[in-house]
Formats: structure tokens, C-alpha cells, sequence
């Protein structure tokens, strides 16, 4: 979408729904990677302890470099497998991702696959050099690093959960009078829109009284305009705010 | 429709979906049956067109952001990529990486080349400046020379070694990703190692010390100088991709490439355990200088029939069918067998 803000992906379902998904910044992702690399940084103290274990009982002309190959062996393990594993595992969340709310998915919005993920992380060899990475993602409107662009992947945030009833719990509206007054005309011509127009200002507290006021009168006048009533109509001489209220309540029941 | 009737409507749906997608994170998703899996598929279609409806006439209600986030959290349990089975992976393995390569044979030989001049500029320079040969090869070579240890009994450390380990399997990473960068690390990187390797061979050919030298590097410098080819071809690959995308976007003709590539070069990479193997037990060991030279030509001749020949002939397990017979036909009549499904060997 291009009226979208641009750290906002847009992927289309199937169906043909857009999905909206806020990319991560380079902030929380600096900060992701640290975790990881500490994180990373503990399980190789831990393996080299058990690999230096085995090492130290190898004997004979070879074991230096046996040694050697095993060290190697376990750090290249410890580090790709790391991300791979969990990458692969939990949907594109290694622990750092977690703790920072982060998430890597697809371009298409579908998660990534082995290949995907073999990619972007064997990219990230370069991405750590002299901070290629982080001048890259500051660039790219979607904060992607060079690893990304060759996986076609994207890490994005995932928000704190909204549990459904408090998303269908609507804020409560405040109304002054509960009495529909009388009818008006015209109302047939407005419709679900202007309900929940009127239904997002009435629900809106702490609103300064004269602010409040001005908001209304706005309101009413376009209102009015729509509603298309005659100069002498006694609507309008109602002050704003009640007026606002009554269209509410009318509409409320006849949308009902 | 208002807001209210809008989610009493349909609240239940939602949130039996919400609960299937708990369920499916907590990667529960394979006990469920058939029927749930198909009641999954529906209601995510369900919450879909609700959240479209509620993009429209109630864009800045809270349900429309729930909607957002439970739809986006159902797209990729839904749509992903077949997963990894360990069971595919050595065929995978054996006859992938062979046709990958043949199939990248322009790459690969543009990546040997790159080597070669790196070789043969290092070469040159040692030979035609004997002035710079200080400063070109590590003082310490000369001194071995001198003291006749070319011939290498086993002195290496063991954290030498872990150097010397790392930094080729560094290279070989470097190579691949960095095609990335239009391939200027990878070009980079082959260069420098054929530079290297130049230097040295002329030194030790001036010194006089050619079959202890190559001896020593032989058994597994053949298989580790044909694992960086390897990668540095993949790279190119890469950076061939940004430079000369054809009908796709940049970024598009680059992962592209990259999928192609990535299990080439990381396969390929895989190989630097044998190649290891050989270092650790047949280069230091005290074989004579013929039976060092054998080895390392035999890695060299298993490596490319490997290569060259393996996963050739594409076993066809399903019955014969008429689409089948049509491509048989229309193949022994001159044209190419038109079945996207199978990739050309």
C-alpha cells in the first residue's frame, strides 16, 4: 500500500486481505543480536569445557591438530546452529528475537523456510564486517540487513498481545442526556460511518470543555450540510454537543 | 452495522480460531485431525474478510488491530515452505550438490580463474622482484628452508592449527556472502588466496624445496583449494545476480540466486571436514613425498567424478502416464520436454 507509513509491511493474504506487520528498527535488532551473542557466547564456554574434556585424553603425533579440527568443528556448530536451530524451531524467534518482540517471516508473510534461513545467516558474516549491516538496514525502509535481502525475508514486531475482550470491550460512551429527542430528518441519509464517527468522539475522555466544544461545532456543521435540512430547521438550533448526542442515540437505534 | 453487532456476531469464531493458533505455537498442530485442520483453513478465511470489513468501517476501532494480529498470526502457520526431512538430506546431499555445481559451470570457472591470476600474479612477483621477496613471504619460510624443515614433521600447535582451520572455512563463508556486495569480497578473497599461494610455491621453487613443499599441501590443499572455488563461485553467482538481474528486480534476481547457491556453497563447506582429516593424519605424517602427492591426486580424481557424474540420470519412480508419454514423444521429436516440475539436471 503506499499510503502506508514506511516501516509498516503490507502482505496480501490469498484472499486478497492485506496483513499489516510493523518491521523491526535497527535498534531493538542491535540489541537482539547482543543477547544472542551472549547467549552464544555461554554455550560455547559450556562445549568447549566438554569438548576440552575429550581433547585433553587424545595423545599421539595427530592429536594437536585433532584438537584442533574438534575446537573448530564445535564453534562453527555452536554458532550457525544456534540461529538455524532456532530459527527453524520457533518461527523465526531465536531468544534474543523474543526478549526484544521480534520475529523473522517472509516477504510473502509466510514463514521462512531451511533455505531461507541458511541464507540470511550465512550472509550475517558480512552484515557484522565493519557494520555493513547496520548502515544498510539504517537505509532500507524496511530495516532489512544484506542478509534479508538475499533470504527475502523481513524481521518484524510482534506487538503485545491485544486478548479479544479488550478489543470488544468499546470504550464507553458519555452521553449527558439518555433521551433520543426528537426525531430528526433526513437521518436515513447517514449511516454506519457517521455512527461511528459521532461513537469515537462521544467515547473520547478528558477532552478539554472548550476544545471539546469547538470539535463538536466542526462535527455538527458538516453534519448539517449532509443531512441537508432547510435554513429553519429546529435542529440547528440545538447547541452542538446535544445535537451530537441525539443523532447518536437515533442512529444507534435504528442501526441496531 | 455497528461496532457492537459486528463482534457479537462473530466473536466465537475468533475466538476458536485464537485458541487453534495457541495451540499450533505450542506446535500441537500435528495432533490435530483432518476436520480441525480444515476448520482451521476456514475460519483464518473467516477472520480474514472480517478483518477487511472492519478495516473499512471501523479503521481505528481496537478489534481491527486485534483482527490484524490474529490473522497475521495464522497467515504463516498456514503458508510456509515444506520443512527440512533429515531422511532426504544425504541424497540431497550426494546428488544435489553435483548438479548444482555442473549447473553453475560458468561461475566455477570464472571463480578458478580469479584463482589462477592471483596465483600467477603472486608467482611473477616473487620471480621478477627479488628485492620485494622479504616483504612478500613470511621471513620465517626462508629460515625453514635454510634448516632443511620444509619438509614438515609435526610442528604445528594446536592453536595454530585452529587458526589455520578457521581462517579456510572463514574464506570459504567470506567468498559465498560476499557476493552480497557485488562479489567484490569474493573476487577479493580468491585473489588473495591465489596470491598467497603463489608466493610461497615460487619461494619454495627458488629455495629448491618443490616436492617436500607440495607434498605437505597436497593431500589437503586439493580438496580445500576446490571447496573455496567452490564458495567463491557460488559468490559470483551472487553478485552476478545484482549486477545483471534480466526480468526481476535487483533484490528479487539476488535471492534467487541465493537459493540456488547457498546449499552449493554450505554443502561444499561440509567437505572441509574430510579435507581436515587429511591434514590432521596424512600431510604432517612421515609418508614419503610420492605416496603424499598420490593421495592428495586421488582426493582430487574422487572430488570431480563426484562431481561431474553423479545424480546424472534422473530415477523416475512414479508409473508412466500420458503427460509422460506426450514428453517422450514430443522429445524424440526434437523438443524439449516441458515439465516445470522437473528441473534440467
Amino acid at each position: 500500500m503506499s499510503s502506508a507509513p514506511p516501516d509498516t509491511l503490507s502482505v496480501r493474504t490469498a484472499d486478497n486481505v492485506a496483513l499489516g506487520y510493523t518491521t523491526a528498527g535497527v535498534g531493538s535488532r542491535i540489541a537482539a543480536q547482543l543477547v544472542d551473542g551472549l547467549l552464544i557466547g555461554c554455550l560455547l564456554l559450556v562445549v568447549y569445557a566438554a569438548v576440552a574434556a575429550i581433547a585433553s585424553s587424545l595423545t599421539g603425533p595427530q592429536a594437536p591438530l585433532l584438537i584442533a579440527l574438534i575446537f573448530v568443528g564445535a564453534f562453527f556448530a555452536v554458532v550457525f546452529g544456534y540461529f538455524l536451530v532456532f530459527e527453524l524451531v520457533t518461527g523465526g524467534r531465536t531468544p534474543g528475537k523474543n526478549t526484544m518482540g521480534l520475529r523473522v517471516i517472509s516477504l510473502d508473510g509466510s514463514a521462512p523456510d531451511a533455505t531461507a534461513i541458511l541464507i540470511r545467516n550465512v550472509v550475517r558474516i558480512i552484515d557484522l564486517t565493519l557494520g555493513i549491516g547496520v548502515v544498510v538496514m539504517f537505509f532500507h525502509p524496511l530495516s532489512r540487513r544484506l542478509g534479508d535481502l538475499a533470504a527475502g525475508t523481513v524481521v518484524v514486531r510482534d506487538k503485545p498481545k491485544l486478548s479479544l475482550a479488550a478489543a470488544a470491550a468499546a470504550p464507553p460512551v458519555l452521553l449527558r442526556t439518555p433521551d433520543p429527542g426528537p426525531s430528526i430528518d433526513g437521518i436515513e441519509r447517514l449511516g454506519s460511518t457517521e455512527y461511528n464517527a459521532l461513537r469515537i468522539f462521544l467515547s473520547r475522555p478528558g477532552l478539554a470543555p472548550e476544545l471539546r466544544k469547538r470539535l463538536a461545532g466542526d462535527i455538527t456543521t458538516r453534519l448539517l450540510s449532509r443531512l441537508d435540512l432547510p435554513p429553519a430547521a429546529p435542529e440547528r438550533m440545538w447547541p452542538p454537543e446535544l445535537f451530537i448526542e441525539r443523532l447518536y442515540l437515533q442512529l444507534d437505534q435504528r442501526l441496531r | 452495522m455497528s461496532l457492537d453487532s459486528f463482534i457479537t456476531d462473530r466473536q466465537t469464531r475468533w475466538s476458536e480460531l485464537e485458541q487453534m493458533v495457541n495451540r499450533a505455537r505450542r506446535g500441537r498442530l500435528r495432533t490435530t485431525s483432518a476436520d480441525e485442520l480444515e476448520r482451521f483453513g476456514i475460519l483464518f478465511r473467516h477472520a480474514s474478510s472480517d478483518l477487511a470489513i472492519a478495516r473499512r468501517d471501523f479503521p481505528d476501532a481496537a478489534i481491527t488491530e486485534y483482527l490484524n494480529q490474529l490473522c497475521s498470526r495464522t497467515h504463516p502457520l498456514l503458508y510456509r515452505g515444506s520443512p527440512v526431512r533429515l531422511s532426504t538430506l544425504p541424497r540431497a546431499f550426494l546428488l544435489g550438490i553435483p548438479r548444482a555445481w555442473r549447473s553453475a559451470w560458468p561461475y566455477m570457472l570464472t571463480s578458478v580463474a580469479t584463482l589462477a591470476l592471483g596465483f600467477l600474479a603472486g608467482w611473477i612477483a616473487v620471480y621478477l622482484r627479488p628485492d620485494l621477496r622479504a616483504s612478500l613471504v613470511p621471513a620465517s619460510l626462508f629460515d625453514q628452508m635454510a634448516r632443511g624443515q620444509v619438509s614438515g614433521g609435526v610442528d604445528y600447535a594446536p592453536l595454530a592449527a585452529f587458526d589455520i582451520i578457521q581462517n579456510n572455512i572463514r574464506v570459504a563463508l567470506i567468498a559465498f556472502a560476499g557476493g552480497v556486495l557485488l562479489g567484490i569480497p569474493t573476487v577479493l578473497a580468491l585473489v588473495s588466496n591465489g596470491w598467497m599461494l603463489g608466493t610461497v610455491a615460487a619461494a619454495v621453487s627458488i629455495g629448491g624445496y618443490n616436492l617436500q613443499f607440495w607434498s605437505l599441501i597436497a593431500p589437503h590443499g586439493v580438496i580445500e583449494l576446490s571447496i573455496i572455488v567452490i564458495a567463491g563461485g557460488s559468490g559470483l553467482m551472487l553478485g552476478d545476480a545484482i549486477l545483471r538481474p534480466g526480468q526481476l528486480r535487483r533484490g528479487d534476481a539476488l535471492s534467487a540466486a541465493a537459493r540456488r547457491a547457498v546449499w552449493l556453497a554450505c554443502g561444499a563447506a561440509l567437505l572441509l571436514v574430510v579435507a581436515g582429516c587429511l591434514e590432521a593424519f596424512v600431510s604432517p605424517s612421515r609418508l614419503p613425498e610420492g605416496a603424499k602427492l598420490a593421495v592428495g591426486a586421488s582426493t582430487g580424481v574422487v572430488l570431480y567424478l563426484w562431481l561431474l557424474l553423479a545424480g546424472r540420470r534422473r530415477v523416475v519412480v512414479e508409473a508412466p502416464s500420458l503427460d509422460r508419454a506426450g514428453d517422450a514423444i514430443m522429445h524424440a521429436g526434437g523438443y524439449p520436454p516441458h515439465n516445470p516440475l522437473v528441473k534440467p539436471g
